[in-house]
Formats: structure tokens, C-alpha cells, sequence
């Protein structure tokens, strides 16, 4: 177990008002025996209240594991996961699910949207399932940044690439959650779509003082957050401010050699 | 969530559709059954109602014991005038009501099979209207009720024949009437005729069935009822007011009907079941198809309940639907129910469709429940998708393990078989035992059903081969496809395995039950010609015989009557057939135990010969003590013993009397056999031309048959009940086939980018088709061979006690072969919709797909 980058093994301790989520010793491993892969080898990382933080890494440097298990998606091998003080551990599928609801938007690459609602019951989809009702004015503004416009009432089908990816923004933010986790929200699109919604993301962070984390593998993408961490055969391999888009790709090839 | 289930349901209308009609059918045989006896129950309380309009109090014979169908004996007609003595009586009048044939004089029949005769009744007790002519007079005057009467076209002054116990005789029709206020009798033709000319075509001379009583301005029906009541106490009758009697007697016919319902009920029960494994498997294909839509759902933060709740709300959405569907249906269906049931001789009366609130609160709730509780398991397992599926491709629920499935499916085909065995022979009769041997069915049913999985790849491989031969690649591809989700063909062959074990089953019992009769006639009836009631169900009039007797050239003809009669203390009835002494044995090969034909001449009139049901137990010189359905209780000594078989002879399997006995101790006058024998020398078709022609002048309903007529008429009965269980389990078929189009749609829905890339490798639209065709041909033989095993092995089952009473099981092979054919063309033909429809696929839209 490796606890060297912080000094303290219970990270709640040591807990600022300004972390989040915190990571301690965290340890994923997927399958067994010979066959074994650790995707995760002990990560603690303390992410950042109102800050975009981007995650990068090559394929099967753990990333996504590492954002899969901050959501409570997927449950450790071992360490834990605090979620705005919530240890996730200790929550059954029950609570785990009403935190996910409560506390957390989502993004996907794909598959975002339910096909059989409108653009509008997309986006509100997170407070239908709670069962509550749209702040109407928070709704009015969401509406009105993300774009969306006329086409509130169009079915997704209906709706470009970039449109639907801006309304799953928009649908991870209209429960104010405590985290947007974002899972490639630009793998799909065009440059132009790209930066509709990365822009969003960062208004988001910028306006609302949303937190987001950001799975991407793309440098441009990494250069809208606020910070930037890469990780490594599911290790840290490097944790700093994320720059331009070509400090980015220079960070990423000094984690490479 | 509500939503999201919701219009999921209206984004795909056609496959909520086509899910719905796995239930529709089974609730349209439901509400249809209600609707149609519902029906009938009202149009006979109507009768009954009308028939007491102008009278207070009614006076019937009391029921012998509830365990006997026959009607009690009727009254002495003594009784009429000691009821006029009553003080309080204004009015009291005898009444007959019977059954006749009534033929216009060109010879044919009125109405269907059940014509009525019913007396005339002094006024104001009278409940007949006459529309046009006048009442009868003589006892050669007829009035007619007054649909039949303008249906025919008939008219004042023409001739009719009237059938009754003495054979035909002319009638004037004088008018037409209205019964009450309606102008059929629960629909059937009605003979109107005075009460000695009743008496004397009912056989019922110096006897009438009811007497309606009326009463003096100022006397209650209550009163009258006590006043009559203490002036006839002792007899055996009921006295009940006009209203007491009509709903009695409303209850009674539905008791005594109760059974019709009951088995139409069943059928549609069996489409239901059907239908649930449709609905359970469509449901465990959607849901695995929505695997990341479910996923996605949970991620936002659905609880698990929530995701329950929306498949188990969209069964219910689909339920209330089909139910609303089948409603409609069995509205449509009722008409044609009560057709199927004219095959087998129960003609009903029509009246306008009854919809009580009761069918409407049935059909909702049957269609709603089923659906729901066949999706309960998909559900359960919709629960079980994990959030993280939605951001991963190609995930999907794991399997049930194939291990504890096996265990279970063993089990419960053990249990299923063991419950079979014990509703065989467990000793609980009646509906107790149909429960059980249900209960066992539909647990072998399920046990096969889940266990069948392990069986889809290797049968599919035999199937497979001669069709890949044929078809090339795309009989093996249909091959591959049929076996890449065993679980899903599996459950699809398993809704069609259920009918076609059923039929294969019912084709093999009846095969059997046809063969023991030939058996029986090959064996025991040695006579020349046999006579009978035309309907095949009837019996002939008591005159017949003494008029065929007459005929130049025929030496013996002797009589076989059936009966009733209760034994000692035990429950239910045993069967009495009665046998001429003197000349049974002329026509008739008795299978002695003990005695011989010598024996016959010694019954005297206490003698009674015990059959097979009672030859194990009783020994000659027993004292058997019976009450009759004439309310008499008699006391016969065991002569001799005989073993005709207690179901498959043609005697009754239980007591046999002299035809004399039945006469006088059970009023059972009319023969349901006739046999005779010609004179030695006697010249054999001039004899059966003059029987003939007797027949036709005298006794119309009546027909002669030769030995193999009577064995095709014997088994033209057979089949005539046959053919009624196929048409009632066609219906589950028809279900079981929507289920092969369901799995087939969605499959090809799964598939698309497949489908597209077979069309883009150069695959053409006649192959695709073809693809799918012969998976279907695949699934529905897999559904077929599965069937037919079963069927086999309940009809070796359930035949095996059986044997011991005569009856001798035999496979129709070629009803089989072509019922396993039919299940294949069938499979073939729900195909070509889903076929059509994956040839169609546009290739590039397909490739895009996503």
C-alpha cells in the first residue's frame, strides 16, 4: 500500500473545506490469479471544490477505474473513496445509488440520452427520478446556456452530436450536484462540437463554481481544467496546473519516456 | 421513471402490439366464455321468469337427490284438483315441457338440434300470446312460438310433424305466440299443444312436470304458497312462489350448465399460461436489449426499485391493454364459442350479448395479473444491471448458472410428475383431480420449459444438418442463430411445446378411445343393423322398437338404455344400462365373468348382472340396494358378473338391468342402441329399405347403420369432441406463434449491424429471408419434437390405468407426423413478417446503427 505522497492514512483527517473528493491508498484490481491486472495501484489524490480537474493517461493507465470508483460506479479492492465527506465504502447499493443522485452528474462518450424522451425531459431526467421538481428559473438558465433554445421538445434522434452532448452537460448540472464526473465528453465529437461543450464545462466551473472531473485523452481538452492529472499503470505520475494545450502534450510525453 | 416506461411503450407501438397479444387471446377466450354464459343463463332466467308471469305459486316435484343430472319423476296429475280444492286458489293448471322434433311437412327440422314441447295452461296461468291464429283445441292442433314461426315462413292452416315418444304424428298449425313477452323460448323453436297431447308425446300420460297455482284477489303468493303447501304435505313436490321458482330454477340450469363454463375457462386458462411465456420472454429480450438505458438510468441515480417498477408498470401498461383488446375479442368470440359447442350438440340459445360488470373486472385483472407476474423475473433481472454497464460496451446481466437451473427444472418436473401420478390415482375425484393432474401439468410444463436450454443445441443440430444440406449457408447460419441464446429459443419453443403436447395428447387419447370402441363393436355386436338417433346424442322413442319388430324379415330387435342410480351410501352415481333379456344375446356378445347367456333368463325382476365397476367386489347372490333418479328405492340380487370394460364398452361399465326394470324402477323408456338381427334367408337390403322407410314415415330422427357406420358414427362422436379441443387449443398455438414473431423482431432488431454487413458482403434480400425463416423453422420443430415427447408420455401416463378397463392405446402416427409438420409450417409462417422486415434493413442506415 502506498501512502507516501500523503503523510495521513485516513484522508477525511486532513480534510480542507476546499477538497471534495479524496482518494487514500486506492487499489482496483480485475480479475484473478495469473490472469490478474491492477488498474489501480494505490492512488490518493484530494480533487479540488469549483475546480475543472482533467485526467489523462494512456489506455489502461487506470483512468477511467479511477473516475468509475470517485462516482461510486465501481467499488475498490481496496483504500476508500470520501465523496463530500461521505465515505463510499461504507454505503450499500441503496445509499450509494441516492448519493449517485444526489451528488453526482454525469457525462458519457456515448449513449447519453434517452431516446425515447425530449431534449427538456433529458436534461430535468436526474430530478424526475429523484422526484422533484425543476427550479424553473435554474431550469430557464440552463436551457438558455446550453443553447438549446426551440428545440427543447426535439427527441435526441433529432438532435446534432454536439447538441446531445451539451444537453447530458446540461442534464449533469441541473441537480447542482457536488461533482460532474465527465467520461470523454468530446470522444465523439468534432473539434467545433468539442469546444461547445468544453466551453460549457468551464463556464460551469467558472459561473455556477461547479466541480468537474474530466477523463480525456485529448491535450486540448485537458488545456480548459484548472489542473491536471496523468496517471500511469494506475499510479500518479504527475499532478500539476494543466496549461495550454502544448504543456499538456509535453507533460504527457516526460509520464511517456 | 413512469415516463421513461411509458413512452418506451408508445415510441415502439407495434412491438407493444405484438406483446399484447400474447395476452389478448387468452382474455378473449376468458370474457367471451362469461359473455356467452352469461348469456345463456339470462335468456333461460328469462324463460323461466316468463313462464311464471301469471303465476303465484308453483308446485314441482322434489329432487330426488342433487347427484342425479335427470329430472325428477313428474307429479300425478291427481294432484291438479286437490291444489284447485285449496282455499285461496283461483286457478291451477298441470304443465308439460319436453323434448320433441318438430318438422315442417317438407320433412326438414326447425332450429337447430333442441326443438321444445310445452303445454297450454288454463288462464290466466297461460304465458303464451297468441300473434296470430288461436290456441290449440284437439289433439291434432299445434301452435308454434312465433320466431320459429316466422322464420319458416310458415302459416296458419300448414302441416307440421311433431316427434314424440310415439314416433311422428301430422299436427294443423293453428298460430303463433309470444312466450311472455319474448318470442322464443331461450331461443329454441317451441311446439305449443294442449296438455293431453303433451302428456301423450312427452310419454307422460296421467302426469304433469309442474303445476302453476294462482291466486284469489287478496291472497299473498306467501300466503298461498303456506295454504298450498299444508294441503300437500307428504308428497314429494316443492311448493314455491312464482318468483322462488323462476330463480330457483335459474340456479339450477347454471349449476347444471356450470361445467361448459368451466372447461371453456380451462382453455383459455391454457392460452394464458401460453401466453406468460411469451410476455416473459419478450421481457427478458427487451430488457437485456435496454441493458445500457437501464444502466444509464441507475448512474443518474434510479434506485433499484425504481427500475422494478417501470418494467413491472410497462407489464402492466401492456396487461391493461391486451385486456381492454382481449375484452373487445371475447365479445367478437362469443358468438363463435357457442358455434364450436353446436358441433358437439349443445345448441344454445342466442340472445343479445350480457357483459356482467364481473367479466369486465375478470378479463382487466386476469390480463393484468398474468402479464405482470410473467415480467416479475425479467424485472428482477433488470434490477441487477449494474451503473457501470452504461459506460462500457458490450456488457451484459450474467446468466442464471446452469447448474441450480438444471436441479431446479429436475425438481420440478419430479414433482410435477409425481402430482400427476397422484391426481391419477391419488383417488380424489372430479374437479379435485382435474386440479391435480393441472397443477402437475403445468409444473412438468415449467420443468421441461427451464431444462430446455440444454436440449435447443443438440436438437438444433439434428434439426440443423438436412437444412444445411438443402439451404447452404444460410440453413447453417439460421442454425447458428437459433443457438446462440438457447435461454430465448428455449423459452420461444416452450410456448409452442405447450399446445402441441396438449394436442398430441388429446390426439392420442381419442386415437385410443376410437380404437377401444372398434375394439368393443368388433367384439360384441353380432347383429346386422344398429338404430339411432340421427344427432348421434340422443336417444329413440320407446315405440320404435315395437314398430321395427313388425317389419317382414327382421327375427330379433333388442333395446340398450342408459341410467343412473345411486348405490348404497356412496357418493356420486353409478352407471345402469338396460338390456331385453330375450334378445340381447341375438345381437349382442355379453364377456360373462360369471354366468352365461343362460344367466339371463333367470333375472327375473330382482336380477342385476354386475360389470367390470363392480364384478371386482361383488359376488353372484349379492343384494345390491339403489335409489333410481324416479325416487325409488329398490333392491336387486347379483345374477351374474360381467367385464364389457367400465368406460370403453359399450354398456355403462357398472350395473346391467332388464330393460323392464328401467322402465318401471327408473322411467328410463327410450333406447340409446337399437340392434337387430334380419330372419335367417330374410332378404337383407329389401329389409333395410322397408326399416328405412318405417323410419322416415314414423320415427324421422332415427337412422339405421350397418356395423362400420356404427363405428364411424361412434367415432365421428369422438372426433366431433376432437375437433373442438383443436379449435379451442388452436388458440394457444396462435400464441405461442406471435411469441416465434416477437423473438424473431427482436432478434433482428439486435442484429441490425450483423444483418447489414451480411447484405454489405453481398448477401441477398432471398437470403436474409431465408435466415430467418428457417430459425423460425428451427425454433418452432425444437417447440414441436418437445410437445410431442410430453404428449406421448402424459397420454402413456395417464392411459395406463386405463387399460385394465379396455382401453387400448394407439399412436395416430400420421396425425402426429402432421401435427409436427403444421407446428414447423406454422413457425414458418410467423416468420414472414420479421423475415421481410430484416431483407428490408437498409445496409448503410444498418452499419450506422448507433
Amino acid at each position: 500500500m502506498s501512502t507516501d505522497t500523503f503523510e495521513q492514512l485516513d484522508p477525511t483527517a486532513n480534510l480542507g473545506a476546499t477538497t471534495i473528493v479524496a482518494t487514500s491508498a486506492l487499489h482496483r484490481r480485475y480479475g484473478e490469479g495469473a490472469a490478474a491486472v491492477d488498474a489501480l495501484a494505490g492512488v490518493d489524490v484530494a480533487i479540488r471544490r469549483g475546480e475543472l480537474t482533467a485526467i489523462m493517461g494512456a489506455s489502461g493507465s487506470g483512468k477511467s477505474t479511477l473516475m468509475h470508483l470517485m462516482a461510486g460506479l465501481d467499488t475498490p479492492t481496496s483504500g476508500t473513496v470520501t465523496l463530500d465527506g461521505v465515505r463510499l465504502d461504507e454505503l450499500d447499493d441503496r445509499r450509494l445509488t441516492e448519493l449517485r443522485r444526489d451528488k453526482g452528474g454525469f457525462v458519457f462518450q456515448a449513449f447519453n440520452l434517452l431516446q425515447v424522451l425530449t431534449a427538456e425531459e433529458n436534461l430535468v431526467l436526474p430530478l424526475t427520478i429523484a422526484g422533484r421538481k425543476p427550479d424553473p428559473e435554474w431550469l430557464e438558465s440552463l436551457v438558455q446556456t446550453v443553447g438549446l433554445g426551440d428545440r427543447r421538445t426535439h427527441r435526441p434522434a433529432e438532435l446534432s452530436g454536439g447538441q446531445q452532448q451539451r444537453v447530458a452537460v446540461a442534464r449533469a448540472l441541473v441537480s447542482k450536484p457536488a461533482v460532474v464526473f465527465a467520461d470523454e465528453p468530446t470522444g465523439n465529437l468534432d473539434s467545433v462540437a468539442s469546444s461547445e461543450v468544453l466551453g460549457l464545462l468551464r463556464r460551469a466551473v467558472d459561473e455556477f463554481g461547479q466541480t468537474v472531473i474530466m477523463v480525456t485523452h485529448d491535450a486540448v481538452a485537458a488545456s480548459y481544467a484548472d489542473r491536471l492529472i496523468v496517471l500511469a499503470d494506475g499510479r500518479i505520475a504527475h499532478d500539476g496546473p494543466a496549461g495550454s494545450a502544448e504543456a499538456v502534450l509535453d507533460v504527457m510525453k516526460a509520464v511517456a519516456s | 421513471m413512469r415516463q421513461v416506461a411509458l413512452r418506451g411503450l408508445r415510441a415502439r407501438p407495434l412491438r407493444t402490439i405484438l406483446t399484447a397479444m400474447a395476452v389478448v387471446l387468452g382474455v378473449a377466450m376468458i370474457s367471451g366464455t362469461y359473455v356467452l354464459t352469461d348469456t345463456i343463463n339470462k335468456s333461460f332466467s328469462e324463460v323461466f321468469t316468463q313462464a311464471n308471469s301469471g303465476t303465484d305459486v308453483v308446485i314441482n316435484p322434489s329432487k330426488v337427490d342433487d347427484a342425479f343430472d335427470a329430472s325428477p319423476p313428474p307429479l300425478k296429475d291427481s294432484l291438479v284438483q286437490r291444489v284447485r280444492a285449496v282455499k285461496g286458489v283461483r286457478a291451477a293448471g298441470g304443465g308439460i315441457q319436453g323434448d320433441v322434433s318438430i318438422r315442417t311437412n317438407k320433412g326438414h327440422r326447425i332450429g337447430g338440434s333442441v326443438n321444445l314441447v310445452l303445454s297450454l295452461q288454463p288462464k290466466p296461468l297461460d304465458p303464451f300470446t297468441f300473434v296470430t291464429g288461436r290456441a290449440p283445441r284437439s289433439d291434432s292442433e299445434v301452435a308454434l312460438s312465433a320466431k320459429a314461426f316466422a322464420d319458416e315462413g310458415l302459416k296458419v292452416g300448414d302441416l307440421l310433424t311433431v316427434v314424440g315418444e310415439q314416433g311422428a304424428k301430422r299436427f294443423r298449425l293453428v298460430g303463433s305466440a309470444r312466450f311472455g313477452d319474448v318470442d322464443t323460448v331461450a331461443g329454441y323453436p317451441a311446439a305449443i299443444v294442449t296438455l293431453p297431447t303433451a302428456q301423450a308425446l312427452t310419454g307422460r300420460q296421467g302426469q304433469v312436470d309442474t303445476i302453476a297455482v294462482a291466486a284469489l284477489d287478496g291472497v299473498t303468493p306467501p300466503q298461498l304458497r303456506a295454504s298450498v303447501g299444508a294441503a300437500l304435505a307428504g308428497e314429494p313436490v316443492e311448493v314455491r312462489t312464482g318468483a322462488q321458482d323462476a330463480a330457483q330454477q335459474t340456479k339450477d340450469f347454471k349449476k347444471s350448465f356450470g361445467f361448459i363454463r368451466t372447461i371453456l375457462l380451462v382453455f383459455g386458462g391454457i392460452a394464458l399460461f401460453v401466453g406468460a411465456f411469451v410476455i416473459y420472454n419478450t421481457f427478458t429480450i427487451t430488457v437485456a436489449q435496454r441493458t445500457r438505458e437501464l444502466a444509464l438510468l441507475r448512474t443518474l441515480g434510479a434506485s433499484r426499485r425504481q427500475v422494478l417498477r417501470s418494467v413491472v408498470l410497462e407489464a402492466g401498461v401492456i396487461g391493461f391493454l391486451a385486456s381492454v383488446l382481449g375484452l373487445l375479442g371475447g365479445l367478437a368470440l362469443a358468438p363463435g364459442l357457442r358455434g364450436l359447442l353446436k358441433i358437439i350438440g349443445a345448441d344454445l340459445p342466442s340472445t343479445a350479448s350480457v357483459i356482467l360488470p364481473r367479466t369486465i373486472v375478470v378479463a382487466l385483472l386476469v390480463g393484468v395479473v398474468v402479464t405482470i407476474l410473467a415480467s416479475v423475473v425479467p424485472a428482477l433481472r433488470a434490477t441487477r444491471i449494474a451503473p457501470i454497464v452504461a459506460l462500457r460496451e458490450g456488457l451484459t446481466a450474467a446468466p442464471l448458472t446452469s447448474r441450480k437451473r438444471i436441479v431446479f427444472a429436475a425438481l420440478l418436473c419430479l414433482a410435477g410428475g409425481g402430482i400427476l401420478v397422484y391426481g391419477l390415482f391419488g383417488g380424489a375425484s372430479g374437479s379435485g383431480a382435474a386440479a391435480t393432474l393441472g397443477g402437475g401439468a403445468v409444473m412438468v410444463f415449467l420443468g421441461v420449459a427451464l431444462f430446455s436450454p440444454q436440449l435447443v443445441k443438440p436438437i438444433a443440430w439434428v434439426i440443423g444438418a438436412p437444412l444445411q444440406r438443402v439451404a447452404g449457408v444460410s440453413g447453417r447460419l439460421a442454425r447458428e442463430n437459433a443457438t446462440r441464446n438457447p435461454a430465448r429459443t428455449a423459452t420461444t419453443a416452450a410456448a409452442l411445446m405447450i399446445g402441441v403436447a396438449l394436442v398430441a395428447f388429446v390426439s392420442i387419447f381419442a386415437a385410443g378411445l376410437r380404437g377401444s370402441i372398434d375394439g368393443a363393436v368388433d367384439r360384441a355386436f353380432t347383429g346386422d343393423l344398429s338404430v339411432v338417433d340421427k344427432s348421434g346424442f340422443g336417444t329413440t322413442p320407446p315405440a320404435l322398437v315395437g314398430a321395427i319388430r313388425k317389419v317382414p324379415g327382421v327375427a330379433a330387435v333388442s333395446g340398450i338404455r342408459f341410467a343412473q342410480a345411486k348405490v348404497g351410501s356412496k357418493t356420486g352415481t353409478t352407471s345402469v344400462s338396460g338390456i331385453d333379456p330375450a334378445t340381447i344375446a341375438q345381437t349382442y356378445t355379453l364377456k360373462w365373468k360369471q354366468g352365461s347367456d343362460a344367466t339371463l333368463r333367470t333375472l327375473g325382476s330382482d336380477g342385476v348382472l354386475a360389470d367390470t365397476g363392480f364384478s371386482k367386489k361383488a359376488k353372484v347372490g349379492d343384494r345390491i340396494r339403489l335409489l333410481t333418479p324416479a325416487g325409488r328405492h329398490v333392491t336387486y340380487t347379483v345374477k351374474g358378473l360381467l367385464d364389457e370394460g367400465s368406460d370403453f364398452g359399450l354398456l355403462g361399465g357398472g350395473l346391467v338391468l332388464p330393460n323392464d326394470r328401467l322402465a318401471a324402477d327408473f322411467d328410463t323408456k327410450k333406447d340409446s342402441f337399437v340392434f337387430l338381427r334380419y330372419a335367417q334367408g330374410a332378404p337383407v337390403a329389401a329389409t333395410r329399405a322397408s326399416i328405412d322407410r318405417l323410419l322416415a314415415t314414423r320415427f324421422p330422427d332415427a337412422e339405421t347403420q350397418d356395423r362400420g357406420q356404427v363405428k364411424d358414427s361412434q367415432a365421428g362422436k369422438i372426433n366431433q369432441i376432437l375437433y373442438l379441443i383443436y379449435a379451442l387449443l388452436a388458440l394457444s398455438i396462435i400464441v405461442s406463434l406471435f411469441g416465434i414473431l416477437n423473438t424473431l423482431a427482436l432478434s433482428i432488431f439486435e442484429r441490425t449491424r450483423e444483418l447489414g454487413l451480411l447484405r454489405a458482403i453481398g448477401t441477398s434480400r432471398r437470403q436474409v429471408k431465408r435466415i430467418v425463416r428457417l430459425e423460425a423453422v428451427i425454433t418452432s420443430l425444437i417447440g414441436a419434437l418437445l410437445g410431442l415427447v410430453l404428449g406421448v408420455l402424459f397420454a402413456l401416463a395417464i392411459s395406463r390405468p386405463l387399460v385394465a378397463e379396455g382401453f387400448r392405446l394407439t399412436f395416430p402416427v400420421t396425425t402426429l407426423v402432421a401435427l409436427v409438420a403444421a407446428a414447423a409450417a406454422a413457425g414458418m409462417v410467423a416468420s414472414l413478417w420479421p423475415a421481410r422486415r430484416a431483407a428490408r434493413l437498409d445496409v448503410l442506415a444498418a452499419l450506422a446503427y448507433e
